[in-house]
């Protein structure tokens, strides 16, 4: 056994096999599979479909990236449901795009923070194929403990001293984490070691990147600078591809050098049904009904799932069912609206919600 | 002013946590209704305050209220947008004042379960969120004031899962679990304000909203509620123009202040 885990945990959690529990925390092959990375400063570009291929594995640990549907990569996220990888582990602050995952047998393991869409509604799909064990919970987290560990990763220290988690249950569900006495204080005072976290793959959106990999984006990181500067394969997708000196130029938001990217894809809409700072604002309607009417049941869900994403080849059919032309135009004057980059004075942002009752089919 | 109609329990909620907060405060917003609190103390009483929401956003021109607390208006021509680890770690250093979040289940001592519901981690009734920031926020915040729906389901005697801790045992049980700050200083509901006794750090009424009587607030409970001596006050209500804001300028649409059904 190569690791030492929470013997509490490990057996809160039922986990038989704790070797399941190692990639993420695994410093050395994290630090070997960057050593051995390819440094030329080449032009890496490739479609979604082959940088999915070849980066994405099955039983990687994937790192959930953006603010669940803010800048998040959702239709690379529905390629690799269509691609049907297998075994993967979700991680994530916040993690909740899970669930399409595990509808489809990508996901079987998960390490929570956060599941559902805010005040549109939690995520029934998820409390059903825990409990089914669909997908077996390995690790819970608070948002900021497990930031804690990814910017650990990012600085290259073994873990770090957390004030989170004290005196909760979710240190009696977490094998990664312990209790342990603060070492430069000669009173009692319990701290949380939280450990260096390392997903094997993480894929994060960006506005803007050049051939090679620097990416720049704006709103928040969260925590994808960390989570880029330490998984051990990465894929950029961008809004667009800039020339390199469009890069230097304008390096002001640039948070990813190339060294530690592999894939470069060019995916306009690719944080569709999400939104895009700047460029798309999400689509209100598509999450009311996934949490209102589709998480509902096994049987709506995967009806869900195969129109949205196995019959969209890319995004630009999901873009249709969305609404095309006129939600890509709404969706930009609504976020520039509300980032007031356009006249917010006078502009409307109600819109006919999805309710049972009212099962709108207008996605913008 | 056209006639107004009458103002409902949520919107009563909402007024009473946007009261909590104190203008030039810095305030942590989680999603839900204190995202609701947290736009109408900016619009009304609070306009110097700054938000800091968990995405890394902060200190946004003023708006409307979020959807998200990662969307356009946490991060509105905000100065600077930072990460989420950043935006923890101010909690931790002392630079947040009051953070303000909901639950599902609270107990006597303010200790939180956003996690599940009936029948322990594997056989529960229904998952739910998780923590998200939910721990953190009672872990570092100086002072956290929390907001929920008041019932013998939600505030119980023993919690299904201890997500976030309050005054953990009551006492001195929070310091000497290594937890910072004073954990939390008041309880928002639909029926009353509560605060807790500074020795046992049990919850007490503080004051009671109009037309909700002492046994009734009682009685909405799975716990008891220590009781102040005298007269229990009567929870400030909001004026007309506070209320016409809070219904035109903050929640338009009765994401969080329409009652179901209405």
């Amino acid at each position: 056994m190569k690791f030492n885990y929470n013997e509490e945990a490990v057996k809160n959690l039922n986990i038989g096999d704790t070797t399941v529990l190692d990639r993420l925390v695994d410093t050395a092959s994290a630090r070997e599979a960057h050593l051995k990375k390819d440094r030329a400063r080449r032009d890496k570009r490739m479609s979604l479909a082959e940088a999915v291929r070849e980066f994405v594995r099955d039983g990687d640990v994937l790192s959930d990236t953006g603010f669940s549907y803010v800048r998040t990569p959702i239709q690379a996220f529905f390629e690799i449901v269509r691609q049907g990888k297998k075994d993967l582990q979700i991680i994530g602050s916040p993690n909740s795009n899970q669930t399409y995952f595990i509808a489809k047998n990508v996901c079987r393991y998960s390490h929570c923070s956060y599941a559902g869409v805010e005040m549109r509604g939690t995520d029934r799909a998820l409390s059903r194929y825990v409990k089914e064990g669909r997908t077996r919970v390995l690790s819970e987290w608070s948002h900021g403990s497990m930031a804690q560990g990814f910017k650990a990763a990012q600085l290259g220290a073994a873990g770090l001293f957390s004030r989170s988690l004290l005196g909760s249950d979710i240190v009696r569900y977490n094998p990664y984490v312990r209790v342990m006495q603060n070492p430069m204080k000669a009173e009692s005072e319990p701290v949380v070691f939280v450990p260096a976290l390392y997903p094997d793959v993480a894929i994060v959106h960006v506005h803007a990147a050049d051939k090679y990999g620097n990416g720049r984006f704006f709103g928040p990181a969260v925590n994808d600078i960390a989570i880029a500067a330490s998984a051990r394969r990465l894929i950029v997708t961008a809004e667009e591809i800039v020339p390199e000196s469009d890069i230097r130029y304008n390096n002001k938001g640039v948070a990813i050098p190339f060294i530690c990217v592999d894939a470069v894809v060019e995916l306009p809409y690719g944080g569709v049904p999400g939104s895009m700072p700047g460029r798309y604002y999400w689509s209100r309607q598509w999450w009311e009904k996934l949490c209102r009417d589709a998480m509902m049941s096994e049987e709506k869900i995967q009806e869900f799932i195969d129109y949205w994403i196995m019959d969209s080849n890319d995004q630009y059919g999901f873009l249709e069912k969305l609404g095309g032309v006129k939600w890509m135009i709404e969706s930009q004057r609504q976020t520039k609206a509300e980032e007031y980059d356009n006249e917010d004075d006078g502009f409307d942002f109600s819109y006919e919600e999805w309710t049972n009752a009212n099962p709108v089919e207008k996605y913008y | 002013m056209a006639e107004q109609k009458p103002m409902n329990p949520l919107e009563m909620v909402a007024f009473v946590l946007a009261r909590q907060i104190r203008d030039h405060e810095v305030v942590y917003i989680g999603t839900g209704l204190p995202m609701v609190a947290a736009i109408l103390a900016k619009k009304t009483h609070a306009p110097n305050i700054t938000l800091v929401y968990e995405s890394g956003a902060q200190d946004p021109m003023p708006g409307g209220m979020p959807w998200s607390v990662g969307g356009p208006f946490t991060w509105r021509k905000s100065p600077v947008i930072l990460e989420m680890a950043y935006s923890f770690g101010q909690c931790a250093n002392g630079y947040v004042d009051r953070g303000f979040l909901g639950f599902a289940q609270i107990d006597r001592f303010g200790n939180i379960n956003t996690h599940l519901i009936g029948g322990g981690f594997h056989e529960y009734k229904h998952r739910l969120t998780g923590s998200g920031g939910n721990n953190d926020l009672s872990s570092l915040c100086e002072q956290m004031v929390l907001v929920g729906i008041q019932s013998p389901e939600k505030f119980v005697k023993k919690l299904d899962f201890v997500t976030s801790v309050g005054h953990l045992e009551g006492g001195n049980t929070r310091r000497e679990a290594g937890l910072p700050g004073r954990g939390p200083v008041a309880v928002v509901s639909n029926a009353a304000v509560f605060d807790f006794e500074p020795e046992s750090k049990k919850m007490r009424i503080k004051s009671l909203h109009p037309g909700v009587s002492k046994d009734l607030c009682l009685l909405a409970s799975g716990f008891e509620f220590l009781v102040p001596e005298g007269e229990i006050p009567v929870t400030e209500m909001p004026s007309p123009e506070v209320l016409e804001i809070l219904r035109k300028d903050v929640d338009p649409r009765g994401v969080f202040t329409k009652l179901p059904g209405a």
